[in-house]
């Protein structure tokens, strides 16, 4: 075993069963699975039906934790990624009450989405010596300022004609078409992230960037991937929230990016690079999702489950340093 | 090895925790509805048979014409939508019914489609939003119509297609005049002038400096007045603060400042009281927050503003809830209704091709009764 804690990778995977429940995405399932028991305790209309009808909002944080979850792994980060949401729905929005045809109008959101996340990636790989937190809080104030001068003096706009966005808002039985694309994209992530090369490099870059240069890594051909990929899925993000709200406005998208980095911490990715799994990541998401959806029906006030979910971040980020610090000093003690 | 069986520990009790927290919340819940719902019944003490409770409970009332009304506010620490709060649960409990009292998380639209979503599934009767955006909810609030939800907005309105009827403070026109003559009179009929708004997309605040400008415009007794920039202070005090001292700083000849939102007028009102400004205030603001800068010598930025009453807009939202979930109207142009003790209150067109209610005229607040009022809110 590469380290104890349950957030680096192994060398060798062990498979048991008790392995794996005390790895750290093996407690948050445990955790899942308990705040699903809790929520339906709690709350008299915690079915599947309303958790998947009240889910699409948080779904379309959820496709931006994937790619963030790379940018993580690599040691770098984006917050500019909300505003590129609201960019690229404002965009969309535009283009929609211009006429373009529905698929035309999909075609300019991601292409706006992927054009942001490019210039992200450019600037990231140009100037490395410049943080990615200063860079994309450049980027983030620029895309919004940007969308809000494409909003007006009103600052919203909505569409004239929604029926296209009615239909990406649709259903299967209860589970809108957005679960299965994010299912879809969970999928293709933690493939490439555990069974890839490219994956591999991703946590070489984290816990290594000038070794894992100087190893043959493309260090920077990766970083520029990442951001457009997460431009891209920002896209994505954009088109669904659209079909949510029939607009947009200057404060779409505000605070995804926090949203996005808060479930890959939880989920046990570090933001110093090198650690954690996407599937913990995803994990997170789903209790995040389900917890707020449960105590939402109870109507606890949301700024008291604000400070919930942020006490649980910061046991979420204490846990494995109190546990190490403890294991620490047992085996001084036991040399001793 | 060890770590983990730690972490793992920690974490069950973290989880354990959460449990027992909550688990202590519903006990108190059903004992609570237990109460409400049959009071002559002494409160099962066994917790075997709260859960059981729970359940009968919401039947009961329904039996009894209660039913549950949701009030979405724009956010939390908004004082004017805290007291439509109030005044939507008293009459709610006058109806005999519950209210449910929601503040979104951030003052967006997509905080309060939240919201929303979390009513609808719990299949309450109606919904009263004061809308963040005027169109952003229509998705929201065209599902929760489909499950069977009666919709209205108060305050600020949502758009045609979200819902049954809006409950206005008054109508559009009559507080542009308003305004409009209250900037006339303060400046003397010439010079400079400025607007603190809120956010740019709110809707009532857009229509009102929309009517503003239209009646500036429209009669040559205001030919003299200059309307020099609209500033949008987002409802935040730290914003609105900021946004007056650039308009200061940028119109030193300006006479007038009108700030038709209870937030931005506050914070200019101290703005230009603390640095003893020569520029005057008015617009719409809270006695309770205004008081102290009310009067008519120089020591005071503001001689009168206005507002309506915001306890009695929250109450006619109830009462207009209840009525449509009655069946009583329909919110349709011409329907009639009673609205408690508050009298009889008509439907009529809106601006926007829907519905509205409007509850009545501004109200003007001066040095003589500001001392009154500021005691009611």
């Amino acid at each position: 075993m590469a380290g104890k804690s349950g957030r680096t990778i192994s060398a060798t995977p062990d498979k048991s069963l008790k392995k794996m429940l005390l790895s750290w995405e093996g407690m948050l399932l445990v955790l899942f699975i308990a705040i699903n028991i809790l929520c339906k305790c709690i709350s008299p209309v915690y079915t599947l039906t309303n958790v998947l009808r009240e889910m699409p909002k948080y779904l379309t944080e959820i496709f931006l934790l994937f790619p963030m979850a790379y940018i993580l792994l690599m040691g770098e980060i984006d917050i500019s990624v909300g505003s590129t949401v609201c960019l690229a729905a404002t965009v969309a929005c535009l283009s929609s009450n211009a006429g373009v045809p529905f698929i035309g109008v999909l075609a300019i959101g991601l292409i706006t989405g992927t054009v942001c996340g490019m210039i992200n990636g450019f600037l990231a790989t140009k100037f490395r010596e410049l943080p990615t937190m200063i860079i994309t809080l450049g980027t983030q104030i620029v895309f919004r300022g940007i969308a809000e001068i494409a909003l007006g003096d009103g600052g919203s706009i909505s569409l004239t004609n929604a029926d296209g966005f009615r239909m990406i808002a649709g259903k299967v039985g209860p589970v809108p078409y957005m679960f299965f694309i994010v299912i879809i994209c969970a999928v293709i992530f933690t493939v490439i992230a555990e069974k890839r090369v490219f994956g591999r490099n991703l946590y070489a870059i984290g816990s290594n960037s000038r070794t894992a240069f100087y190893s043959g890594v493309k260090v920077n051909q990766m970083l520029f991937i990442s951001y457009t990929v997460l431009g891209l899925l920002a896209g994505v993000s954009a088109l669904f929230l659209t079909s949510a709200t029939y607009g947009a406005n200057t404060t779409t998208g505000k605070g995804f990016e926090m949203d996005a980095i808060a479930m890959a911490v939880f989920g046990g990715i570090s933001t110093a690079g090198g650690k954690g799994k996407l599937a913990g990541g995803i994990i997170s998401a789903f209790t995040i999702t389900c917890l707020r959806v449960g105590l939402g029906q109870i109507n606890m006030n949301p700024q008291v489950i604000l400070i919930i979910l942020g006490a649980l971040l910061i046991c979420a980020v204490l846990l494995p340093n109190i546990s190490q610090s403890i294991s620490d000093k047992k085996k001084k003690a036991s040399r001793a | 090895m060890k770590k983990k069986v730690l972490s793992a520990i920690l974490s069950v009790a973290m989880a354990a925790t959460l449990l027992v927290g909550c688990g202590s919340a519903a006990e108190e819940a059903p004992a609570a509805a237990t109460e409400e719902a049959a009071p002559a019944e002494e409160a099962p003490a066994e917790e075997a048979e709260a859960p059981a409770e729970e359940e009968a409970a919401p039947a009961e009332e329904a039996a009894a014409g209660g039913g549950t009304y949701a009030f979405v506010s724009k956010s939390a620490g908004n004082p004017f939508n805290e007291r439509q709060a109030t005044g939507f649960e008293e009459a709610v409990a006058d109806l005999g019914g519950t209210a449910i009292i929601q503040h979104p998380e951030a003052p967006t639209a997509d905080a309060q489609i939240t919201v929303i979503q979390s009513l609808i599934s719990q299949g309450v009767d109606s919904i009263c939003v004061a809308a963040n955006d005027e169109n952003a909810l229509q998705a929201a609030l065209e599902e929760a119509a489909a499950a069977g939800i009666k919709v209205c907005s108060v305050d600020s309105t949502v758009n045609v297609a979200s819902r049954l009827t809006h409950v206005n403070q008054a109508g559009v026109t009559e507080i542009g005049q308003c305004l409009m003559d209250a900037v006339y009179d303060i400046t003397g009929g010439e010079g400079q002038w400025a607007i603190l708004s809120a956010t740019s997309q709110a809707a009532n605040q857009n229509a009102w400096i929309e009517s503003m400008k239209e009646i500036q415009a429209a009669d040559s007794k205001y030919a003299n007045l200059e309307l020099v920039e609209v500033a949008y202070g987002d409802d935040e005090p730290q914003k609105s603060t900021d946004q007056t001292q650039a308009l200061l700083q940028n119109y030193p000849d300006l006479k007038v400042i009108c700030a038709p939102t209870t937030v931005g007028i506050a914070a200019a009102a101290k703005v230009l009281q603390d640095q003893g400004s020569s520029v005057k205030l008015t617009g719409l603001g809270l006695p309770s927050e205004m008081a102290e800068y009310i009067g008519d010598d120089d020591a005071h930025s503001c001689p009168y503003m206005f507002l309506w009453n915001p306890i009695d807009l929250g109450r006619l939202g109830a009462y207009t809830s209840a009525a449509l979930v009655s069946g009583e109207i329909t919110g349709a142009e011409g329907d009639k209704f009673t609205a408690g003790d508050m009298g009889d209150y008509e439907i009529v067109k809106a601006g926007d091709g829907g519905t509205e209610i409007i509850l009545g005229a501004p109200f003007k607040f001066d040095p003589s009764n500001i001392e009154e009022w500021k005691e009611v809110y």
